[in-house]
């Protein structure tokens, strides 16, 4: 299947730490690919690469086959690259609905003109992700498994190709982990390519159709869930070297 | 909006109106200041209010604005609207030339690199042959009170009608979304810079104009008072007062601090200004977030809104 986005060779450094190191991969439609690894791996670094909050050191990020590295983080939401942050940002002086609103307002393809349509299509989102009944709501006043449920919404509404959730899971106890799953599930059912961010391995594991993982900023794995999940690098990086 | 708040807009609007003819000459002079503040409040509100860019820029948008008018009939002998037109073309080309760069900033950053910018306008302005240098243009004098009023109150109007559509718009959610979280627009789709640029220029199109309309009035204009910093905290003090980020709060602002600055210096001269200070002191401490925030929220807590307030300041 041709890819629908590349990675390749992804670099950034800080001053001298390498946060992610030369990482390659390749996501195809309608794919959920998971990306694992330990705290500090470089998950959230490689997102905001793909999304173009941050400009990478090195190395190419392409879109449809063409590369998208000097595009400014407004264009590439509006090719169809949606994320959600792992430090939620909702704009918390705007109710629940406006705030999903911006997103169909902008969003794919420059978005929605007409606010009324644009709020409609708002609700419709919500309802998908289940914050149907508190659009009144000021995006403040929400609890944190509804704030993730926010995120989600908002990156729905642009319709985009590509979700890149950042650890939307976490945080939330066994039954509200078990609800996210079955929308993210939903959403890839629309032929949404999905990139999600997890620490907690039992989460991604059934939710994925492939794995990476990161560690220090490299990719050490790559495959099946199963499969990159007994392998012994993976094992160490999470576990440590004596209980692999 | 509901009906009985339109019908209420529209009278009040009325009874502005037709001050020039029930109300006596002072009124009308002093209505023409309150109202022209009123524009600035609003123009500020775009920027600073909508966009959360606090600008101490506005003021450059205002001599700006005075000069075009000064400069085309003074220089030019072109007509008053000519000039009006000509101040708006250099607060717009002002707007997108120091607002691509400045527009960068954030916070107090922002608020600082514009700060200097009225200043430096004022050295330059004071060594351009054309702008009379730093002794100032005399316009040709035109003693009609009551048409610089309603010129005041139908600007005023637009601006207002303007932002008030601007808020049941795409652009006006894009302005909103980046002053809540910037970068949170951006990954949706918001082009940041350019919305910016584009509050800033229409924030600077209303000052302009306010400037253009003072000029002519006052008959006269030189660098130190089109450029006035202290204008400048005036307009943030007022949009501020009276709710930012609101359709009417600059207007009320604008309206009441005007009035009861007035009344204090007739009728307290010697300390009117620490009494205002006073004013502004505690508007600050017990209604951080203007009127119209205060008018919404003590409807549900009472007298509790004000003792959240001071708590929040730790007092």
């Amino acid at each position: 299947m041709k890819a629908l986005l590349e990675v390749r060779n992804a670099t950034r450094s800080f001053a001298g730490l390498v946060a992610v190191d030369s990482v390659s991969f390749t996501l195809a439609p309608g794919e959920i690919l998971g990306l694992i690894g330990p705290n500090g791996a470089g998950k959230t670094t490689l997102i905001s690469l793909i999304s173009g909050t941050q400009a990478p050191s090195a190395g190419e990020i392409l879109f449809q086959g063409e590369s998208i590295n000097h595009m400014p983080a407004f264009r590439r939401a509006r090719l169809g690259i949606g994320r959600t942050f792992q430090i939620m940002r909702p704009f918390p002086g705007l109710s629940v609905l406006d705030n999903v609103a911006v997103g169909a307002l902008f969003g794919r393809g420059g978005g929605q003109p007409k606010l009324a349509v644009a709020r409609e299509h708002a609700r419709e989102c919500l309802e998908f992700v289940g914050l149907g009944k508190i659009i009144e709501k000021r995006a403040d006043e929400l609890g944190g498994p509804d704030r993730k449920r926010l995120e989600l919404a908002k990156a729905l509404a642009m319709q985009p190709q590509v979700l890149l959730c950042d650890e939307v899971m976490a945080g939330l106890n066994h039954a509200e982990i078990d609800e996210v799953i079955d929308v993210i599930r939903k959403v890839r059912d629309r032929g949404i390519s999905i990139l999600v961010t997890e620490h907690v391995i039992k989460a991604i594991k059934s939710l994925s159709d492939r794995l990476l993982v990161l560690h220090h900023g490299e990719k050490i794995a790559e495959g099946t869930p199963d499969a990159v999940l007994a392998d012994p690098v993976v094992i160490e990086a999470y576990l440590g070297k004596k209980r692999a | 909006m509901k009906t009985w708040k339109i019908g209420l807009v529209l009278a009040a609007l009325a009874v502005l109106a037709g001050v020039p003819w029930y109300g006596s000459d002072v009124l009308v002079q002093f209505g023409i200041n309150a109202l022209l503040l009123a524009v600035l409040a609003q123009g500020w509100n775009i920027i600073g209010g909508y966009t959360g860019y606090a600008s101490f820029g506005n003021s450059v948008f205002y001599g700006l604005g005075g000069y075009g008018v000064a400069i085309a009939m003074v220089q030019w002998q072109l007509p008053f609207a000519v000039g009006m037109g000509f101040g708006v073309v250099l607060a717009v080309v002002f707007a997108v030339l120091l607002g691509i760069p400045v527009l960068r900033l954030k916070g107090h950053y922002f608020a600082i690199a514009t700060l200097a910018l009225s200043q430096v306008m004022t050295a330059i302005v004071s060594n351009v042959g054309i702008a009379g240098q730093n002794i100032g243009l005399v316009l040709p004098p035109l003693n009609n009170d009551p048409l610089f009023y309603e010129l005041s109150l139908g600007l005023l109007t637009i601006a207002t009608l303007t932002i008030w559509g601007m808020t049941r718009s795409r652009f006006g959610f894009g302005l909103i979304a980046i002053r809540e979280n910037e970068e949170g627009a951006a990954v949706m789709g918001v082009n940041t810079t350019l919305y910016k640029v584009m509050a800033f220029a229409l924030s600077g199109i209303f000052s302009a104009l306010a400037g253009g309309i003072h000029a002519y009035w006052v008959t006269f204009l030189d660098p130190a008072s089109a450029f006035d910093i202290s204008l400048n905290v005036k307009m943030i003090i007022m949009a501020v007062f009276g709710g930012p980020g609101t359709v009417l709060g600059p207007i009320v602002g604008a309206l009441t601090l005007s009035t009861i600055s007035e009344f204090l210096s007739s009728e307290v001269t010697s300390i009117a200004g620490l009494f205002f200070g006073l004013v502004i002191v505690v508007a600050v401490v017990l209604m951080p977030r203007g009127l119209a925030d205060m008018l919404r929220r003590m409807r549900k807590m009472g007298w509790g809104y004000f003792i959240e307030n001071i708590r929040a300041h730790r007092l």
